[in-house]
Protein backbone atom coordinates (compact mmCIF):
# COMPACT_ATOMS: atom_id res chain seq x y z
CA UNK A 1 0.00 0.00 0.00
CA UNK A 2 1.73 3.47 -0.62
CA UNK A 3 2.14 6.06 1.40
CA UNK A 4 -0.89 8.25 -0.06
CA UNK A 5 -2.96 5.78 -0.47
CA UNK A 6 -5.02 6.47 2.43
CA UNK A 7 -6.22 9.79 0.57
CA UNK A 8 -8.69 9.14 -1.85
CA UNK A 9 -10.75 7.13 1.03
CA UNK A 10 -10.46 10.27 2.77
CA UNK A 11 -10.50 13.18 0.41
CA UNK A 12 -14.47 14.05 0.92
CA UNK A 13 -13.36 14.53 4.08
CA UNK A 14 -10.51 16.77 3.83
CA UNK A 15 -12.67 18.84 0.75
CA UNK A 16 -15.48 19.13 3.56
CA UNK A 17 -12.81 20.20 5.99
CA UNK A 18 -11.29 22.38 3.68
CA UNK A 19 -14.97 23.95 2.26
CA UNK A 20 -15.48 25.11 6.50
CA UNK A 21 -12.23 26.84 6.78
CA UNK A 22 -13.39 28.92 3.14
CA UNK A 23 -16.45 29.49 5.03
CA UNK A 24 -15.17 30.71 8.46
CA UNK A 25 -12.53 32.57 6.33
CA UNK A 26 -15.08 34.42 4.23
CA UNK A 27 -17.43 35.48 6.93
CA UNK A 28 -14.71 36.24 9.43
CA UNK A 29 -13.13 38.63 6.57
CA UNK A 30 -16.29 40.06 4.67
CA UNK A 31 -17.73 40.77 8.47
CA UNK A 32 -14.24 42.25 9.56
CA UNK A 33 -14.54 44.49 6.65
CA UNK A 34 -17.12 45.94 7.49
CA UNK A 35 -17.11 46.22 11.09
CA UNK A 36 -12.82 46.98 10.85
CA UNK A 37 -14.05 50.10 8.12
CA UNK A 38 -16.40 51.07 10.78
CA UNK A 39 -13.81 51.16 13.43
CA UNK A 40 -11.05 53.01 11.17
CA UNK A 41 -13.87 56.00 10.41
CA UNK A 42 -14.61 56.08 14.13
CA UNK A 43 -10.77 56.60 15.05
CA UNK A 44 -9.98 58.83 12.11
CA UNK A 45 -12.91 60.89 12.06
CA UNK A 46 -14.80 60.19 15.85
CA UNK A 47 -14.31 62.68 18.86
CA UNK A 48 -12.32 61.39 21.52
CA UNK A 49 -14.49 58.94 23.57
CA UNK A 50 -14.77 57.03 19.99
CA UNK A 51 -11.24 56.91 19.33
CA UNK A 52 -10.99 56.03 23.15
CA UNK A 53 -13.81 52.93 22.75
CA UNK A 54 -12.42 52.13 19.21
CA UNK A 55 -8.67 51.98 20.70
CA UNK A 56 -9.78 49.78 23.49
CA UNK A 57 -11.31 47.25 21.44
CA UNK A 58 -8.60 46.90 19.58
CA UNK A 59 -6.15 46.41 22.10
CA UNK A 60 -8.82 43.60 23.41
CA UNK A 61 -8.59 41.87 20.50
CA UNK A 62 -5.09 42.41 19.08
CA UNK A 63 -3.43 41.53 22.47
CA UNK A 64 -4.98 38.56 23.82
CA UNK A 65 -4.88 34.83 21.89
CA UNK A 66 -7.30 34.00 19.38
CA UNK A 67 -8.38 30.14 21.41
CA UNK A 68 -8.56 32.42 24.16
CA UNK A 69 -11.12 34.62 22.31
CA UNK A 70 -12.66 32.04 21.23
CA UNK A 71 -13.24 29.46 24.52
CA UNK A 72 -14.53 32.82 26.13
CA UNK A 73 -17.28 33.42 23.39
CA UNK A 74 -17.76 30.05 22.94
CA UNK A 75 -18.35 29.10 26.39
CA UNK A 76 -18.80 32.60 28.02
CA UNK A 77 -21.58 33.71 26.44
CA UNK A 78 -24.01 31.12 27.07
CA UNK A 79 -22.82 31.01 30.89
CA UNK A 80 -23.26 34.53 31.06
CA UNK A 81 -26.54 35.38 29.13
CA UNK A 82 -27.92 31.75 29.17
CA UNK A 83 -28.65 31.49 25.07
CA UNK A 84 -27.06 28.48 23.68
CA UNK A 85 -24.97 29.17 19.80
CA UNK A 86 -23.47 26.49 18.05
CA UNK A 87 -19.87 26.33 17.63
CA UNK A 88 -19.91 27.49 13.76
CA UNK A 89 -21.74 30.86 15.27
CA UNK A 90 -19.88 31.50 17.98
CA UNK A 91 -16.58 30.82 15.90
CA UNK A 92 -17.87 33.00 12.88
CA UNK A 93 -18.31 35.68 14.81
CA UNK A 94 -15.08 35.55 17.24
CA UNK A 95 -12.86 35.85 13.81
CA UNK A 96 -15.36 38.75 12.88
CA UNK A 97 -14.58 40.56 15.30
CA UNK A 98 -10.99 39.57 15.95
CA UNK A 99 -10.31 40.44 12.10
CA UNK A 100 -11.84 43.87 12.66
CA UNK A 101 -9.38 44.91 15.07
CA UNK A 102 -6.80 44.07 12.28
CA UNK A 103 -8.28 45.32 9.46
CA UNK A 104 -9.21 48.14 11.19
CA UNK A 105 -5.48 49.27 11.11
CA UNK A 106 -5.39 48.88 7.37
CA UNK A 107 -7.84 51.14 6.89
CA UNK A 108 -6.72 53.82 8.98
CA UNK A 109 -3.55 53.88 7.70
CA UNK A 110 -5.07 54.20 3.71
CA UNK A 111 -7.61 56.77 5.22
CA UNK A 112 -4.83 58.71 6.70
CA UNK A 113 -3.23 59.00 3.23
CA UNK A 114 -5.95 60.45 1.26
CA UNK A 115 -5.01 64.43 1.45
CA UNK A 116 -7.30 66.40 4.05
CA UNK A 117 -7.69 68.79 1.27
CA UNK A 118 -10.01 66.92 -0.52
CA UNK A 119 -12.24 66.43 2.53
CA UNK A 120 -12.15 70.39 2.34
CA UNK A 121 -13.01 70.76 -1.32
CA UNK A 122 -16.22 68.00 -0.92
CA UNK A 123 -17.27 69.81 1.98
CA UNK A 124 -17.26 73.23 -0.23
CA UNK A 125 -19.03 71.55 -2.84
CA UNK A 126 -22.12 70.96 -0.31
CA UNK A 127 -21.28 67.34 1.02
CA UNK A 128 -22.35 66.21 4.18
CA UNK A 129 -19.87 64.13 5.74
CA UNK A 130 -21.71 60.56 5.13
CA UNK A 131 -21.92 61.97 1.39
CA UNK A 132 -17.96 62.55 1.91
CA UNK A 133 -17.23 59.45 3.74
CA UNK A 134 -18.98 57.23 0.72
CA UNK A 135 -17.79 58.76 -2.28
CA UNK A 136 -14.55 60.18 -1.42
CA UNK A 137 -13.11 58.61 1.69
CA UNK A 138 -14.08 54.88 1.07
CA UNK A 139 -13.34 54.22 -2.87
CA UNK A 140 -10.36 55.44 -2.44
CA UNK A 141 -9.77 53.52 1.14
CA UNK A 142 -10.63 50.26 -0.25
CA UNK A 143 -8.52 50.74 -3.60
CA UNK A 144 -5.36 51.86 -1.38
CA UNK A 145 -5.73 49.22 1.61
CA UNK A 146 -5.66 46.06 -0.66
CA UNK A 147 -2.13 45.11 -0.80
CA UNK A 148 -1.73 45.51 3.16
CA UNK A 149 -5.12 43.73 3.66
CA UNK A 150 -4.10 40.47 1.52
CA UNK A 151 -1.48 39.76 4.67
CA UNK A 152 -5.32 39.83 6.65
CA UNK A 153 -6.43 37.76 4.14
CA UNK A 154 -3.51 34.89 4.70
CA UNK A 155 -3.03 35.11 8.14
CA UNK A 156 -7.23 34.90 8.51
CA UNK A 157 -6.86 31.85 6.72
CA UNK A 158 -4.48 30.16 9.22
CA UNK A 159 -5.78 31.63 11.73
CA UNK A 160 -8.99 29.42 10.96
CA UNK A 161 -6.89 26.08 12.97
CA UNK A 162 -7.32 27.81 16.05
CA UNK A 163 -11.19 26.76 15.38
CA UNK A 164 -10.51 22.93 16.44
CA UNK A 165 -10.64 24.48 19.91
CA UNK A 166 -14.25 24.46 19.95
CA UNK A 167 -14.74 21.53 17.80
CA UNK A 168 -15.22 22.80 14.34
CA UNK A 169 -14.24 20.51 11.61
CA UNK A 170 -12.41 22.71 9.80
CA UNK A 171 -9.15 21.53 7.82
CA UNK A 172 -6.87 21.11 10.30
CA UNK A 173 -8.94 19.48 12.81
CA UNK A 174 -10.28 17.04 9.95
CA UNK A 175 -6.32 16.31 9.98
CA UNK A 176 -6.14 15.69 13.39
CA UNK A 177 -8.62 13.44 12.94
CA UNK A 178 -7.67 11.41 9.86
CA UNK A 179 -3.93 11.59 11.26
CA UNK A 180 -4.93 9.82 14.31
CA UNK A 181 -7.04 7.29 12.47
CA UNK A 182 -4.39 6.32 9.71
CA UNK A 183 -1.27 7.01 12.08
CA UNK A 184 0.58 8.72 8.70
CA UNK A 185 0.89 12.38 10.60
CA UNK A 186 3.57 13.29 8.53
CA UNK A 187 1.79 12.35 5.30
CA UNK A 188 -1.84 13.99 6.49
CA UNK A 189 0.04 17.09 7.95
CA UNK A 190 1.73 17.62 4.72
CA UNK A 191 -1.10 17.37 1.96
CA UNK A 192 -2.72 20.14 4.75
CA UNK A 193 0.23 22.64 4.69
CA UNK A 194 -0.46 21.89 0.57
CA UNK A 195 -4.08 22.91 0.31
CA UNK A 196 -3.92 25.74 2.64
CA UNK A 197 -0.59 26.67 0.57
CA UNK A 198 -2.26 26.24 -2.86
CA UNK A 199 -5.77 27.72 -1.60
CA UNK A 200 -3.27 31.47 -0.46
CA UNK A 201 -1.09 31.34 -3.48
CA UNK A 202 -4.19 31.41 -5.45
CA UNK A 203 -6.33 33.60 -3.54
CA UNK A 204 -3.02 36.14 -3.41
CA UNK A 205 -2.82 36.07 -6.95
CA UNK A 206 -6.80 36.80 -7.78
CA UNK A 207 -6.36 39.84 -5.01
CA UNK A 208 -3.28 41.03 -7.28
CA UNK A 209 -4.98 40.50 -10.44
CA UNK A 210 -8.20 42.42 -9.04
CA UNK A 211 -5.43 45.28 -7.69
CA UNK A 212 -4.46 45.79 -10.49
CA UNK A 213 -7.69 46.05 -12.39
CA UNK A 214 -9.00 48.52 -10.34
CA UNK A 215 -5.76 50.80 -9.38
CA UNK A 216 -5.76 53.94 -11.07
CA UNK A 217 -2.64 56.36 -11.69
CA UNK A 218 -1.38 58.58 -8.90
CA UNK A 219 -4.08 56.59 -6.39
CA UNK A 220 -2.10 56.32 -2.70
CA UNK A 221 1.34 57.83 -4.25
CA UNK A 222 2.49 61.18 -3.23
CA UNK A 223 0.85 64.22 -4.76
CA UNK A 224 3.30 66.12 -6.97
CA UNK A 225 1.75 68.80 -9.23
CA UNK B 1 -32.26 91.27 -10.24
CA UNK B 2 -30.86 94.34 -8.50
CA UNK B 3 -27.08 94.39 -10.31
CA UNK B 4 -25.47 95.57 -6.69
CA UNK B 5 -27.37 92.95 -5.19
CA UNK B 6 -25.16 92.32 -2.07
CA UNK B 7 -24.39 88.38 -2.59
CA UNK B 8 -21.85 87.42 0.19
CA UNK B 9 -20.91 89.59 2.99
CA UNK B 10 -18.81 89.01 5.62
CA UNK B 11 -19.29 91.53 8.91
CA UNK B 12 -16.86 91.93 11.51
CA UNK B 13 -15.17 89.09 11.32
CA UNK B 14 -13.31 87.73 14.35
CA UNK B 15 -11.12 84.31 14.33
CA UNK B 16 -8.79 83.06 17.25
CA UNK B 17 -6.68 79.98 17.07
CA UNK B 18 -6.40 79.91 20.71
CA UNK B 19 -4.62 82.83 21.81
CA UNK B 20 -4.01 83.83 18.20
CA UNK B 21 -5.89 86.41 16.99
CA UNK B 22 -6.16 85.64 13.12
CA UNK B 23 -8.86 88.13 12.33
CA UNK B 24 -9.73 91.06 13.63
CA UNK B 25 -13.10 92.50 12.76
CA UNK B 26 -12.84 92.32 9.14
CA UNK B 27 -16.21 93.68 7.11
CA UNK B 28 -16.28 92.55 3.57
CA UNK B 29 -19.43 92.71 0.49
CA UNK B 30 -19.08 91.10 -2.99
CA UNK B 31 -21.64 92.44 -5.00
CA UNK B 32 -23.39 89.98 -8.20
CA UNK B 33 -21.34 90.45 -11.30
CA UNK B 34 -18.27 91.98 -9.25
CA UNK B 35 -14.73 90.74 -9.08
CA UNK B 36 -12.90 91.60 -6.20
CA UNK B 37 -9.25 90.93 -4.98
CA UNK B 38 -7.88 90.97 -2.08
CA UNK B 39 -3.37 91.09 -1.64
CA UNK B 40 -1.51 90.87 1.93
CA UNK B 41 1.65 89.31 2.75
CA UNK B 42 1.90 85.58 3.87
CA UNK B 43 0.34 85.32 7.04
CA UNK B 44 -2.02 88.50 7.42
CA UNK B 45 -5.30 86.05 7.24
CA UNK B 46 -6.26 85.84 3.77
CA UNK B 47 -7.15 81.99 3.80
CA UNK B 48 -8.67 82.18 6.72
CA UNK B 49 -11.02 84.68 5.56
CA UNK B 50 -12.00 83.01 2.52
CA UNK B 51 -12.73 79.81 4.14
CA UNK B 52 -14.69 81.91 6.84
CA UNK B 53 -16.60 83.00 3.57
CA UNK B 54 -17.00 79.87 1.88
CA UNK B 55 -18.89 78.14 5.25
CA UNK B 56 -15.75 76.24 5.68
CA UNK B 57 -15.06 77.19 9.46
CA UNK B 58 -17.01 79.51 11.51
CA UNK B 59 -15.62 82.38 12.85
CA UNK B 60 -15.11 83.38 16.22
CA UNK B 61 -16.63 86.60 16.24
CA UNK B 62 -18.87 88.69 13.77
CA UNK B 63 -21.04 86.64 10.49
CA UNK B 64 -21.39 85.89 7.46
CA UNK B 65 -24.36 86.85 5.16
CA UNK B 66 -25.43 84.99 1.97
CA UNK B 67 -27.97 86.35 -0.01
CA UNK B 68 -29.20 88.53 2.84
CA UNK B 69 -29.64 86.13 4.94
CA UNK B 70 -27.23 85.47 8.68
CA UNK B 71 -26.36 81.64 8.22
CA UNK B 72 -25.12 81.36 11.60
CA UNK B 73 -28.32 83.04 12.74
CA UNK B 74 -30.11 79.68 13.27
CA UNK B 75 -29.29 76.23 13.64
CA UNK B 76 -32.02 75.69 11.27
CA UNK B 77 -30.33 76.59 7.96
CA UNK B 78 -28.56 73.72 6.17
CA UNK B 79 -24.63 75.13 5.34
CA UNK B 80 -24.27 72.38 3.32
CA UNK B 81 -27.15 73.49 0.59
CA UNK B 82 -25.38 77.05 1.17
CA UNK B 83 -21.96 75.72 0.75
CA UNK B 84 -23.16 74.27 -2.36
CA UNK B 85 -23.65 77.78 -4.05
CA UNK B 86 -20.75 79.33 -3.10
CA UNK B 87 -18.29 78.02 -5.24
CA UNK B 88 -13.98 77.56 -3.85
CA UNK B 89 -11.38 76.60 -5.76
CA UNK B 90 -7.75 75.95 -3.08
CA UNK B 91 -4.03 76.65 -3.68
CA UNK B 92 -4.20 73.15 -4.00
CA UNK B 93 -6.45 71.52 -6.86
CA UNK B 94 -7.54 69.29 -4.02
CA UNK B 95 -9.11 66.83 -7.22
CA UNK B 96 -10.30 64.02 -6.05
CA UNK B 97 -8.02 61.25 -7.30
CA UNK B 98 -9.86 58.25 -7.90
CA UNK B 99 -12.34 60.31 -10.41
CA UNK B 100 -11.22 61.04 -13.96
CA UNK B 101 -11.92 64.84 -14.44
CA UNK B 102 -14.98 64.35 -15.57
CA UNK B 103 -16.36 62.21 -12.60
CA UNK B 104 -14.60 65.23 -10.68
CA UNK B 105 -17.18 68.11 -12.20
CA UNK B 106 -20.05 65.25 -11.85
CA UNK B 107 -19.58 64.07 -8.50
CA UNK B 108 -20.87 67.38 -6.76
CA UNK B 109 -23.84 67.57 -9.54
CA UNK B 110 -24.93 64.12 -8.89
CA UNK B 111 -24.71 64.03 -4.79
CA UNK B 112 -25.68 67.50 -4.34
CA UNK B 113 -27.87 68.36 -6.84
CA UNK B 114 -29.24 64.78 -7.29
CA UNK B 115 -29.27 65.22 -11.39
CA UNK B 116 -29.10 62.46 -13.36
CA UNK B 117 -25.96 61.50 -14.85
CA UNK B 118 -26.38 62.29 -18.30
CA UNK B 119 -27.94 65.86 -17.29
CA UNK B 120 -24.60 66.13 -14.82
CA UNK B 121 -22.50 64.78 -17.39
CA UNK B 122 -23.75 67.22 -20.22
CA UNK B 123 -23.33 70.16 -17.39
CA UNK B 124 -19.67 69.00 -16.22
CA UNK B 125 -18.76 69.08 -20.57
CA UNK B 126 -20.15 72.43 -20.65
CA UNK B 127 -17.94 74.02 -17.51
CA UNK B 128 -15.00 71.54 -18.70
CA UNK B 129 -15.41 73.15 -22.26
CA UNK B 130 -15.31 76.91 -20.55
CA UNK B 131 -11.52 76.17 -18.85
CA UNK B 132 -10.38 74.83 -22.25
CA UNK B 133 -10.27 70.75 -20.77
CA UNK B 134 -12.92 69.14 -23.10
CA UNK B 135 -9.99 66.62 -24.44
CA UNK B 136 -8.85 66.45 -20.87
CA UNK B 137 -12.04 64.24 -19.50
CA UNK B 138 -10.95 60.66 -19.01
CA UNK B 139 -7.58 61.54 -17.40
CA UNK B 140 -7.09 60.81 -13.76
CA UNK B 141 -5.92 64.03 -11.54
CA UNK B 142 -2.12 62.52 -11.76
CA UNK B 143 -2.11 62.51 -15.76
CA UNK B 144 -2.50 65.85 -15.49
CA UNK B 145 -0.17 69.22 -15.12
CA UNK B 146 -0.69 71.42 -11.95
CA UNK B 147 -2.49 74.06 -14.29
CA UNK B 148 -4.88 71.69 -15.67
CA UNK B 149 -5.62 70.12 -12.57
CA UNK B 150 -6.06 73.63 -11.03
CA UNK B 151 -8.49 74.24 -14.27
CA UNK B 152 -10.34 70.95 -13.88
CA UNK B 153 -10.92 72.15 -9.95
CA UNK B 154 -12.73 75.91 -11.53
CA UNK B 155 -15.04 73.41 -13.58
CA UNK B 156 -16.19 71.31 -10.32
CA UNK B 157 -16.87 74.79 -8.50
CA UNK B 158 -18.48 76.45 -11.48
CA UNK B 159 -20.26 73.25 -12.76
CA UNK B 160 -22.76 74.03 -9.79
CA UNK B 161 -23.77 77.26 -10.67
CA UNK B 162 -22.47 79.22 -7.85
CA UNK B 163 -23.45 82.77 -6.98
CA UNK B 164 -20.07 83.41 -6.11
CA UNK B 165 -16.82 81.85 -6.79
CA UNK B 166 -13.98 82.52 -3.89
CA UNK B 167 -10.70 81.45 -5.10
CA UNK B 168 -7.56 80.99 -2.56
CA UNK B 169 -4.28 81.76 -4.41
CA UNK B 170 -5.22 79.52 -7.03
CA UNK B 171 -1.90 79.61 -8.81
CA UNK B 172 0.30 79.19 -5.97
CA UNK B 173 1.48 76.11 -5.93
CA UNK B 174 2.31 76.32 -10.05
CA UNK B 175 5.00 77.51 -11.45
CA UNK B 176 5.07 80.41 -13.75
CA UNK B 177 4.13 78.68 -17.33
CA UNK B 178 0.87 77.04 -15.71
CA UNK B 179 0.13 80.03 -13.80
CA UNK B 180 -0.97 81.60 -16.79
CA UNK B 181 -2.97 78.80 -18.41
CA UNK B 182 -4.94 79.49 -15.29
CA UNK B 183 -4.38 83.61 -14.90
CA UNK B 184 -5.87 83.61 -18.67
CA UNK B 185 -9.31 81.01 -17.71
CA UNK B 186 -10.20 83.90 -14.97
CA UNK B 187 -9.76 86.27 -17.02
CA UNK B 188 -12.32 85.33 -19.12
CA UNK B 189 -14.49 84.07 -16.07
CA UNK B 190 -14.31 87.92 -14.73
CA UNK B 191 -15.23 89.26 -18.08
CA UNK B 192 -17.98 86.88 -18.43
CA UNK B 193 -19.41 88.24 -15.55
CA UNK B 194 -19.02 85.66 -12.81
CA UNK B 195 -18.74 86.60 -9.22
CA UNK B 196 -15.30 86.41 -7.60
CA UNK B 197 -13.32 87.16 -4.92
CA UNK B 198 -9.82 86.18 -5.48
CA UNK B 199 -7.12 86.21 -3.34
CA UNK B 200 -4.06 86.35 -5.70
CA UNK B 201 -0.13 88.46 -5.73
CA UNK B 202 -0.86 88.16 -9.42
CA UNK B 203 -1.21 91.93 -10.09
CA UNK B 204 -1.74 92.32 -14.10
CA UNK B 205 -4.90 89.62 -13.26
CA UNK B 206 -6.10 92.39 -10.58
CA UNK B 207 -5.29 95.17 -12.77
CA UNK B 208 -7.21 93.82 -15.78
CA UNK B 209 -10.43 92.37 -14.08
CA UNK B 210 -10.56 93.74 -10.82
CA UNK B 211 -13.79 95.82 -9.94
CA UNK B 212 -12.00 96.61 -6.77
CA UNK B 213 -8.64 95.51 -4.59
CA UNK B 214 -8.59 95.39 -0.96
CA UNK B 215 -5.31 95.28 1.05
CA UNK B 216 -5.27 93.24 3.98
CA UNK B 217 -2.70 93.12 6.63
CA UNK B 218 -2.18 91.58 10.41
CA UNK B 219 -6.22 90.23 10.01
CA UNK B 220 -7.11 93.64 9.12
CA UNK B 221 -8.71 94.93 5.60
CA UNK B 222 -6.44 98.28 5.51
CA UNK B 223 -8.08 99.63 2.26
CA UNK B 224 -9.68 98.94 -0.46
CA UNK B 225 -10.30 100.80 -3.98
CA UNK B 226 -10.31 100.35 -7.90
CA UNK B 227 -6.88 98.88 -9.08
CA UNK B 228 -5.96 102.30 -10.41
CA UNK B 229 -6.07 103.96 -7.14
CA UNK B 230 -4.61 101.27 -5.15
CA UNK B 231 -2.13 99.93 -7.21
CA UNK B 232 -0.58 103.39 -8.27
CA UNK B 233 -1.92 105.26 -4.75
CA UNK B 234 -2.11 102.74 -2.03
CA UNK B 235 -3.29 105.70 0.79
CA UNK B 236 -1.79 103.69 3.91
CA UNK B 237 1.69 102.76 4.42
CA UNK B 238 1.68 99.20 4.82
CA UNK B 239 0.21 98.68 1.81
CA UNK B 240 2.76 101.17 -0.14
CA UNK B 241 5.53 98.73 1.24
CA UNK B 242 3.93 95.77 0.32
CA UNK B 243 3.31 96.92 -3.17
CA UNK B 244 6.93 98.77 -3.51
CA UNK B 245 8.11 95.03 -2.79
CA UNK B 246 5.62 92.85 -5.34
CA UNK B 247 5.74 95.12 -7.97
CA UNK B 248 9.39 95.01 -7.61
CA UNK B 249 9.94 91.72 -7.36
CA UNK B 250 6.99 91.16 -10.47
CA UNK B 251 7.43 94.60 -12.03
CA UNK B 252 7.44 93.18 -15.67
CA UNK B 253 4.57 91.29 -15.72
Amino acid sequence: MSSFSWLSWWSPFIFKGFLMTLKMSAAGLTGGFVLGSLLALGDVYGGKITKAVVNAYVEFFRGSPLIVQLLMFYYGIPALTGYEWSAVTAGAITLMLNSAAYQKGYFKGAMESIPKDQLMAARSLGMSTRQIVLHIVLPQTYRIVIPAWSNEFVSLTKSTSALLIIGIMELTATAMTISALTFKPLQVYSVTAIIYFIWIYFALKIIEYIYERIRIPGLGETKTL
Amino acid sequence: MCASEIVLEGKKIGKKYGKLEVLRGISIRIKRGETKVIIGPSGSGKSTLLRILGLLEPPTKGTVIFKGMDVYASNKLNLNKIRSKIGFVFQQPSLFRHLTALDNVKLGLKVVRKMRDDEAKRKALEALRLVHMEEWIDHYPAQLSGGQQQRVAIARALAMDPDVLLMDEPTASLDIELTWEVIEVMEELAKKGITMLVVTHEIPFAKEVANEICFMSEGMIHECDIPENLLRNPKTPRAKAFLKRLIGEFGGR
